[in-house]
């Protein structure tokens, strides 16, 4: 009995300063919910999908320009109204869209997908899964 | 047992001591910009609350669109100081978080890296719904409805539209509210793949009115052997129809894309530029 009661205070005494944390780190906890795993697409099944699929770098321009997935088209939301004419002609109802940018941690690709599927209602929208940094690998 | 838990309660104190050196003012900020804003800048400040100086070691943001800006590279004991964070708004809509990670050389590896959160919600004038409407070829060219309904802060009493393209018919219409509208777009003909950009034009500021853009294209045929097709049923497929050309780029860029771009290839003319974007 008396050992379960000192366990239950040493337990306590650990909470406090983890509830502490939590209040001081509050703002550092990520609320944004992971992509869902039928809106993702490994580099493979991406490939697979051949010329039924058209790629969409939503990197800065400076980065598209470096390099990128040979046939991508450029469409950030930096200039969003310019490129989105530029890609629409190039798609058509039958292709899947696979948009990537620089990593499994950037949000771009993510923005570009719900921009595709919410505003121009494109169906079949898919994120990279790794992003670019993904796609080099796979390329060596 | 006593003193098993004041050393448990005095080692939790010291570790929470150690760490307190570069103490920000918030780690979260909120951003309100105006309708047409280009930037919104923040500024997170800070002290060094500490007794050794403490050392940036980098400064770095989550996105290409924020801009990082310390004032120092040494903040010494007692010393204030701010970053700034400046988020190029582009053609972004609605909330936006972007985050500034700060690493600093603080031995305690907990305090030695920083995330500072920048929130944007940014106001859109014109709610557009879709902004693409399509054909495919072959199809009937029926009119399709885009609608389009002015937000509370942009108290626009008329729009007009306008195709680039006479293979086109756009038309606009009152809707059921006052700052609500229907635009009617069609095609003239289906037979081949051709695109239009349809521009959206308000009557409000008067003094500078707004541009927004709307697509609509009539689209090739699917592709045969198109291995992405797979969970298409065959009888929605045209297998017989012929690859159709690629549609005319829709024009509308107002700067060159790079030069591998496969966009540039397929965009024929090179195009007037926006005046302004939502």
């Amino acid at each position: 009995m008396r050992a379960l009661r000192e366990a239950l205070i040493l337990v306590a005494l650990a909470a406090l300063p983890a509830i502490g944390e939590g209040f001081y780190f509050r703002d550092k906890v990520s609320w944004q919910s992971p992509i869902p795993a039928s809106e993702l697409v490994t580099v493979d099944q991406a490939k697979a999908w051949g010329e039924g699929a058209i790629w969409v770098d939503a990197r800065p321009d400076d980065e598209f320009a470096k390099d990128h997935v040979p046939g991508a088209f450029s469409l950030n939301e930096d200039r969003w109204n310019e490129l989105l004419p530029q890609f629409l002609p190039n798609w058509s109802p039958d292709k899947k869209v696979i948009v990537y940018c620089s990593a499994a941690s950037c949000n771009a690709a993510r923005d570009v997908a719900k921009r595709l599927r919410n505003e121009a209602q494109l169906k079949d929208v898919f994120v990279l899964q790794g992003g670019w940094e993904e796609w080099v690998k796979t390329r060596r | 047992m006593k003193t098993s838990i004041l050393t448990f309660t005095l080692s939790i104190l010291l570790c929470a001591g150690v760490r307190a050196e570069l103490k920000w003012g918030q780690q979260t900020i909120d951003l309100k910009p105006g309708i047409g804003d280009k930037t919104a800048v923040a500024h997170f400040k800070y002290e060094n609350v500490g007794t050794t100086p403490v050392h940036f070691k980098s400064v770095k943001a989550s996105c290409g669109c924020t801009a990082t800006q310390s004032q120092k590279e040494v903040v010494n004991p007692k010393e204030k100081g701010e970053i700034t964070a400046t988020f190029t708004i582009g053609d972004r809509t609605g909330l936006q978080t972007k985050t500034v990670t700060v690493q600093t050389d603080d031995p305690n590896p907990a305090q030695a890296t920083t995330i500072l959160t920048l929130r944007t919600n940014i106001p859109t004038a014109l709610e557009i719904r879709p902004t693409f409407v399509y054909w495919q070829q072959g199809e009937e060219p029926k009119l399709k409805k885009i609608f389009v309904k002015a937000s509370k802060d942009f108290p626009a009493k008329n729009i007009t539209v306008k195709s680039n393209n006479d293979l086109f018919t756009a038309n606009v219409t009152a809707g059921s509210a006052p700052g609500e509208w229907n635009i009617e777009v069609a095609p003239k003909e289906t037979t081949r793949a051709i695109g239009t950009s349809l521009t959206i034009q308000t009557d409000y500021p008067k003094d500078a009115p707004k541009s927004f853009y709307v697509n609509a294209q009539v689209t090739n045929p699917p592709s045969q052997n198109n291995p992405a097709n797979t969970q298409v049923p065959p009888l929605l497929r045209r297998p017989n129809t012929p690859a159709g050309p690629i549609a005319p780029a829709m024009k509308r860029p107002t700067s060159p894309a790079p030069a591998s771009s496969p966009a540039k290839a397929a965009t024929p003319a090179a195009i007037p530029s926006p005046s302004t974007a939502h």
